[in-house]
């Protein structure tokens, strides 16, 4: 397949198109308006749907109409239109719809900047909106990602009628790399058992989020919950590099494990034993591939994130607290370097000594 | 007169934000607190730890500029200390006809004193030219493409004067950035005016519309001189002032002068979107009695 030089945010547009997406809605925001940009122009030219909404709670919920009629959906943006476009979120989990919302991290709280940053880790992962949902959370670390995952968040939100989000940052979705192009295209197919789609077949399709009956929506919580495991157990993805003997783990995911794989090479040439173990997706998180690790040795992790220790609690939950944790981290739109790692690495290595 | 805007602030060479908000402020005065939401305007103005606002300045979002507004007015007079001061709601046409919409409407709706100054551009200018509401009929932006198929946005502008005004707005105002003298006319009783009242200014942005940074008041003078932005004023919904064009020019002069209409000129096919755009105008003229 054809192999060109592309923008992160165009990668997305990409993998959704080969996913058999036909459906964008968006908002404009930076730095991911490149997304609204490209879908503005492909989805037209191949016949499919795209509309700008007049708000980011407007988008989302498009995305919550035209997923109710059983299609493949997209929207993206970024922090700030991620916070309003959660109600909405929540909605879709709560209606066990299907769709990918694409969220180009930029800095915050409140305006911050538009730099790359982590800090949408917490509300993605865990949820963000209202009630007890998940969302299923997978974190490309390059071009080729943005749209290779893009087509997978398609395929495990059609899989479990849940959102998917992919998180990116900034960084991710303004650089420039090669981008092998998918082998082969997908194509929409509509599940006419759940979806509503103005057709005799499907007049008794309910698509909702309302129990009046604690009992019932107890029940439906619980069913949710067993969604959410089934996810856990099957869909679990990481990458490991240089782990074999590593005594020293970095774990990190997106852009900064970019960083992280410089240092790792770097500091092995100076014989140090470290290793890269990345999650590829946040949400299920590789909690028991962590805890075999903890439990395989004498081990110090390092959560290496662009944000205010959020990744870190999730390492010291896998893990059990069994090991040190240690964290390497910047915040406010800058990139961690790779000196701010080695020098945490030395440091971790001289005391082992 | 002294100018409470600052120079030195980051904005383009001929932006039309820097010369709203100076006239704006220029008809307010120092007693006034200004919201407004993140945009070029606020960007360029407000990077922390800079400054160019000789006034209290507050930062919203958005889809939440009027309602801001709306609480400081309430917080003010809940103590008895809203005094002389005016409150004004600074936003751009995304934050005043598309996101903004909701709690622009609510704020009139409750009757709030403040004025709300809508520094209409076209677009949304800070992400990249994107079309909103605003944008008008056949424009090219980032989002609506001219291209093979495509002669741009295919909407005409939504028309906010007319949705305020059925609020029950006591002042309604559009005014152009090419006319300070209106505009500050327009803002200074639209401050004076009790209740919440509006003031629309066409505002035309070298870098997304595609005119050499000299051009700004040219290009938003002839807008008004082709008829296609219509200066007037509404007293409780009812035009009561209207600036008359005795001669109006052809929307060609209008159109030609900016990147964003360049298909119109270029393309097979132009010469339609061009009658429609006259047409518009003519439209214009017998609505408004602008001759």
């Amino acid at each position: 397949m054809a192999t060109q030089l592309i923008k992160g945010n165009s990668a997305v547009v990409i993998g959704a198109l080969y996913a058999g997406c036909d459906c964008y809605f968006g908002y404009p925001i930076t730095p991911a308006s490149e997304i609204l940009h490209e879908a503005s122009q492909t989805f037209p030219k191949l016949g499919r749907k795209f509309v700008q909404a007049e708000s980011e709670e407007a988008a989302i919920n498009m995305v919550y109409g035209a997923a109710s009629a059983g299609h493949r959906v997209l929207t993206a943006s970024s922090g700030p239109g991620m916070s309003l476009k959660q109600e909405g979120v929540s909605y879709l989990a709560g209606a066990e719809l299907p769709c990918v919302i694409v969220d180009i991290m930029r800095a915050g709280p409140g305006l911050g900047n538009i730099g790359p940053e982590q800090g949408d880790y917490t509300q993605v992962v865990k949820g963000g909106g209202h009630g007890n949902y998940r969302n299923i959370v997978i974190a490309p670390n390059s071009v080729q990602e943005m749209c290779d995952l893009t087509m997978k968040a398609f395929e495990l939100s059609t899989k479990y009628r849940n959102p998917v989000v992919v998180l990116a940052d900034g960084v991710l979705g303004q650089m420039i790399e090669p981008l092998k192009f998918p082998e082969t295209a997908e194509e929409l197919a509509i599940d006419k058992s759940w979806a509503v789609c103005g057709t005799k077949e499907t007049r008794e399709n309910l698509v909702t989020s309302i129990f009046l009956d604690f009992d019932q929506l107890e029940d439906f919580n619980y069913k949710l919950q067993e969604k959410y495991e089934t996810v856990k157990e099957n869909e679990v993805d990481y990458e490991e590099y240089m782990m074999e003997d590593a005594s020293i783990v970095l774990v990190s995911y997106g852009i900064s494990s970019r960083i992280c794989r410089s240092a790792v090479e770097a500091a092995r040439k100076d014989g140090i034993k470290v290793g890269l173990f990345r999650p590829i997706t946040l949400f299920p998180f590789p909690e028991n591939e962590l805890k075999a690790l903890a439990d395989s040795g004498d081990k110090t992790f390092v959560s290496v994130e662009m944000s205010n220790g959020q990744l870190i609690d999730d390492v010291r939950l896998a893990t059990g607290c069994t090991k040190p944790v240690e964290l390497v981290n910047r915040m406010g739109g800058n990139l961690i370097t790779m000196d701010q790692v080695m020098d945490k690495i030395k440091e971790i290595a001289a005391r082992e000594e | 007169m002294k100018s409470l805007l600052a120079p030195g602030h980051r904005g383009c060479a001929g932006c039309c934000d820097a010369m709203a908000a100076k006239f704006t402020l220029m008809a307010a005065g120092e007693d006034c607190i200004v919201v407004s939401p993140t945009g070029c305007l606020e960007v360029m103005t407000t990077p922390y730890p800079e400054s160019s606002w000789g006034v209290p300045f507050i930062h919203s979002l958005f889809e939440n500029n009027a309602a801001v507004a709306s609480g400081i007015e309430a917080a003010l007079k809940s103590k008895g200390e809203m005094g002389n001061t005016k409150i004004i709601a600074m936003g751009g046409d995304g934050a005043t006809l598309d996101i903004g919409m909701r709690s622009v409407s609510g704020a009139f709706e409750r009757g709030h004193d403040f004025t709300f100054v809508c520094i209409d551009n076209e677009a949304y200018m800070n992400t990249g030219v994107q079309r909103s509401a605003a944008t008008p009929f056949a424009a090219s932006t980032t989002t609506s493409p001219s291209g093979k198929v495509s002669f741009g946005n295919i909407r005409p502008k939504k028309n906010m004067p007319a949705i305020i005004a059925a609020h029950g707005s006591p002042y309604v105002a559009t005014t152009s950035i090419g006319y300070p003298k209106d505009m500050i006319r327009k803002v200074k009783t639209a401050v004076d005016v009790e209740g919440p009242t509006y003031v629309h200014a066409h505002s035309p942005c070298t870098t997304g519309w595609g005119f050499d940074t000299s051009k700004t008041v040219e290009v938003a003078k002839m807008a008004v001189e082709t008829c296609l932005w219509p200066l007037y004023e509404m007293e409780d919904g009812e035009i009561t002032k209207v600036k008359k064009i005795k001669n109006p020019k052809p929307v060609e002069d209008y159109l030609k002068m900016q990147r964003r209409f360049k298909h119109l000129f270029t393309k097979e096919g132009g010469d339609e979107f061009i009658k429609q755009i006259q047409a518009l105008a003519d439209e214009n003229i017998v609505k408004f009695g602008l001759q």
